[in-house]
C-alpha cells in the first residue's frame, strides 16, 4: 500500500521548540533549550481558556494553530486527526488520586477533560471546527496511527486534513508504565498531491518493530527516543528537506510505515 | 463509495450476551439494569452490568492485556461464533489487509483506579500494576488484533460516546483509500468508578432506572458493552449493508451539547446525503436517548428539524444503560438487528412521553418490515456521528 501526500504546513511545540524555526535552528547546529512552549501563541482561545484548560490542550492547539498558519488554511476549515498515546496523564493521575481519597470530591470540569478527545474537543470549540474533530490512540504507535488515518482521509475526501500528534508526561505512578521526560506536539496540514508538486509518499511497511531513520543530531535524537510522538521530528525534519534517505517509522502491530520525498 | 457490507456481528451487554439472548430481551421489555453493586462505589443508582466479566482470564501472551475491559472483550468474542467468523475472514484475505479499530471511553482505566488504590509506600506501581499494555487508552484494539491475529491497521477511537460509531466510518475510509481489504471494528467500555462518580459530579445520574424521553426522566444509568463487527465490501454473507454516516462537531461546549442541537442535526443530514437518502427513506432511529433532561429534549427537537415527521425511533439504553465508548456498537447492532428481523424494540421505560416526542417514540416494540435504519450517537467534546445501515 502506498499513498501520495503534500505537507501543506507544520507546526511544532514542546520544550526547546516552541515553533518549526527553532527546529530549523538546532539542525542548523543551534543548541536544544528546555523552556516550556508558553501559551501566549494561541489565539484560538480566550486567556481565561488558555488559563483553565489542561496542558494537552495548550501543548497541541499551539502546533495546530501554527500548522494551519503555515498552510494558509482556515483553523474552522479542515477535518481534524488527534492522536496520542496515553492522553492527558496529569488529569489520569487527579482522576484516580481523587478516585482511591476522596471519589465525591471529583471535579466536575475535570472529569468532562479527561476524555480522550478533550484536545480535540477544545480544538473544534476554538477554531469554531464543526467539521470532524476525531481522537485516536495507538500506544506508541500512535504517530503511524495518526498518519494512516490522515493519508486515509485525504485519499477518500480529497481535502486537507489537520493531523495533530502529542503525548505529555506522567508525573506521578504512571511513569513506570510511560517514561517519557519530555512533552511533545506537532501538528501538519495534509493535502492531496498533485503530480507537479513536492511531496512525500507513505508505503506500508508489514513487520516493521524498529524505526530506521536518518541520524538527527544528538539533542533532538534524545528527544525522539524519549517520547514515541516525538518520532514525527524525523518527519519535521524531511518537511524541512534537511532529511537525508528515507524514514521507516515501525509499529508494534500492524504495519509501519516507509516515508520518503516522492520521486 | 464502495457497496460495504456487515458480515458478522455480536454484542455483549447487560441485557444479554449474543444476539439470541439479546432478541429475547428486546422482544420480553427485560431490561439489564440493576442496583449499583459495583465495588468501591456507593452512589444510589442503577447500573447495566455484564454478569461474569470478573471471572475472566487472559491466558498466555494475551495475560498482559488482562484488565476488565479486555475481559469483557474477550466474554463478547465467544459469542455468536465470532471468532469463528473472524478465522473464516482471515481465510478469504490476508492477515495484514484486515483493519482492527474499537472505540473505548475509559478503556481500562478501572486497573489504573485500583494500581493508584493499592500504591506502595513511595507512592509507586507495585509491581503486578505495571501493566504498560492496560494503562493507555489503545488497549482493547491491541487486545483484538492480537487474539483475533489482525495484522493491517490497529486503531483506537476514543471521542467519548461517539467512539464505537465512528469506528465504522474509518474502516470505510480505510478500506476506501486501500489500507486494508475489510475491518473487525467494535466498541469496548467497561463500567469504572470515573465515569460512576464523574458522572454524578456532573449531577447527570438518574437514581432510578432510566426513562428515555418521558417527561419524568432524570438522568442516565451508566452499563458496559462489548460489540464488534465484521466490515466488508464482498462478504460470503450479509447482515446488512453500511450506507452512509456523518461526523460532526458541536464546537460548542466540552461537556454540552449545542442547544439547537446543530452538529447533531448536521451529522443526520451528512448521513443522509452520503447514503443518497431522503428522510422519509429512513424507518427507524435508534435515539442517542441517554434520557438526560437536556440530551432527549435537544435529539428530539433535532430530529424534529431534519425529518418532517420522524419516523419511529426508540432509546434502547434502558435495556443496557449508557455504555459511553461502547454505545456506538451497542446501537449499530440494535438497529442492524431490526433490519433482519423486522422488529423495532420499544424506548424501554418512556411512559408518558415528552409531548415533543409522543407522536414518534415507540413505547412497546413493533413488528414492521424495515429497509433502512439510522443510529445516533453524540458525546462530550461535541463529538457526533451518525449512522445509516440499510437491508443486506
Amino acid at each position: 500500500m502506498n499513498a501520495r501526500l503534500r505537507i501543506l504546513g507544520s507546526g511544532l511545540s514542546a520544550p526547546g521548540l516552541p515553533d518549526i524555526d527553532a527546529l530549523a535552528a538546532v539542525l542548523a547546529g543551534g543548541e536544544l533549550g528546555e523552556e516550556k512552549p508558553g501559551s501566549g501563541s494561541i489565539s484560538l482561545l480566550s486567556p481565561r481558556e488558555r488559563r483553565r484548560c489542561p496542558e494537552t490542550v495548550r501543548l497541541s492547539m499551539a502546533a495546530a494553530e501554527q500548522a494551519c498558519r503555515a498552510a494558509g488554511i482556515d483553523p474552522a476549515q479542515p477535518d481534524a486527526v488527534f492522536t496520542s498515546g496515553m492522553g492527558d496523564l496529569a488529569i489520569s493521575d487527579y482522576m484516580c488520586r481523587t478516585l482511591a481519597e476522596t471519589p465525591e470530591l471529583l471535579s466536575p470540569m475535570r472529569f468532562h477533560n479527561s476524555v480522550h478527545n478533550a484536545a480535540a474537543g477544545y480544538w473544534s470549540i476554538g477554531a469554531g471546527a464543526c467539521g470532524d474533530v476525531t481522537a485516536l490512540s495507538g500506544a506508541s504507535d500512535s504517530l503511524v496511527t495518526g498518519l494512516i488515518e490522515a493519508a486515509g482521509r485525504v485519499a477518500a475526501d480529497r481535502r486537507p486534513v489537520l493531523l495533530v500528534v502529542y503525548d505529555t508526561v506522567a508525573d506521578g505512578p504512571m511513569r513506570a508504565v510511560w517514561s517519557a521526560r519530555h512533552p511533545f506536539a506537532c501538528a501538519f496540514v495534509l493535502g492531496v498531491a498533485d503530480d507537479a508538486e513536492a511531496a512525500i509518499e507513505l508505503h506500508a511497511q508489514e513487520g516493521l518493530r524498529q524505526d530506521d531513520c536518518p541520524p538527527l543530531p544528538a539533542a533532538l535524537a534524545e528527544r525522539s527516543a524519549d517520547n514515541p510522538a516525538a518520532r514525527a521530528l524525523h518527519l519535521l525534519t524531511l518537511s524541512l528537506d534537511r532529511a537525508h534517505g528515507p524514514l521507516r517509522l515501525a509499529a508494534s502491530q500492524g504495519p509501519g510505515l516507509q516515508i520518503e520525498p516522492a520521486a | 463509495m464502495k457497496d460495504l457490507h456487515i458480515a458478522a456481528m455480536t454484542l455483549t451487554c447487560a441485557a444479554g450476551s449474543g444476539l439470541d439472548a439479546l432478541r429475547a430481551s428486546l422482544r420480553d421489555g427485560k431490561s439489564g439494569l440493576r442496583r449499583n453493586d459495583y465495588p468501591n462505589c456507593e452512589l444510589d443508582t442503577w447500573i447495566g452490568r455484564v454478569e461474569g466479566v470478573e471471572n475472566v482470564t487472559l491466558e498466555g501472551d494475551l495475560a498482559r492485556f488482562q484488565c476488565r475491559n479486555n475481559q469483557l472483550a474477550a466474554l463478547a468474542l465467544d459469542q455468536d461464533g465470532f471468532r469463528t467468523q473472524a478465522a473464516a475472514l482471515l481465510e478469504r484475505h490476508r492477515p495484514e489487509r484486515i483493519a482492527c479499530i474499537v472505540g473505548t471511553s475509559t478503556a481500562g482505566i478501572s486497573s489504573t483506579e485500583q494500581a493508584f488504590r493499592e500504591l506502595d509506600g513511595a507512592g509507586k506501581f507495585r509491581p503486578e500494576h505495571v501493566m504498560p499494555w492496560v494503562h493507555t487508552p489503545h488497549t482493547s484494539a491491541a487486545y483484538v488484533a492480537a487474539a483475533l491475529g489482525l495484522e493491517g491497521p490497529v486503531q483506537t477511537v476514543s471521542t467519548a460516546c461517539s467512539s464505537s460509531a465512528k469506528v465504522f466510518a474509518t474502516a470505510a475510509r480505510l478500506i476506501e483509500s486501500g489500507w486494508a481489504d475489510a475491518a473487525v471494528v467494535g466498541g469496548v467500555d467497561s463500567l469504572c468508578l470515573s465515569v460512576l462518580y464523574g458522572f454524578h459530579s456532573l449531577e447527570l445520574v438518574s437514581s432510578d432506572p432510566c426513562r428515555p424521553f418521558d417527561r419524568a426522566r432524570r438522568g442516565l444509568n451508566l452499563g458496559e458493552a462489548a460489540g464488534f463487527a465484521i466490515v466488508e465490501p464482498r462478504p460470503q454473507a450479509s447482515l446488512g449493508r453500511l450506507l452512509g454516516w456523518g461526523e460532526t462537531s458541536d464546537a460548542h461546549h466540552m461537556a454540552s451539547p449545542h442547544p439547537e442541537g446543530a452538529g447533531a442535526i448536521a451529522a443526520m443530514r451528512l448521513a443522509l446525503e452520503r447514503a443518497g437518502l431522503a428522510p422519509g427513506d429512513v424507518d427507524y432511529v435508534n435515539c442517542h436517548g441517554t434520557a438526560t433532561p437536556m440530551n432527549d429534549r435537544i435529539e428530539t427537537a433535532a430530529l424534529k428539524t431534519v425529518f418532517e415527521s420522524p419516523p419511529p425511533a426508540s432509546s434502547t439504553k434502558a435495556w443496557t444503560g449508557h455504555t459511553l465508548g461502547a454505545a456506538g456498537i451497542t446501537e449499530a447492532v440494535f438497529s442492524l438487528l431490526s433490519l433482519g428481523d423486522g422488529f423495532l424494540p420499544a424506548s424501554l421505560n418512556c411512559q408518558d412521553p415528552e409531548p415533543d416526542a409522543a407522536d414518534f417514540i415507540l413505547r412497546a416494540g413493533r413488528r414492521q418490515k424495515v429497509d433502512a435504519v439510522m443510529s445516533n450517537s453524540f458525546g462530550f467534546g461535541g463529538s457526533n456521528c451518525t449512522l445509516i445501515m440499510g437491508a443486506a
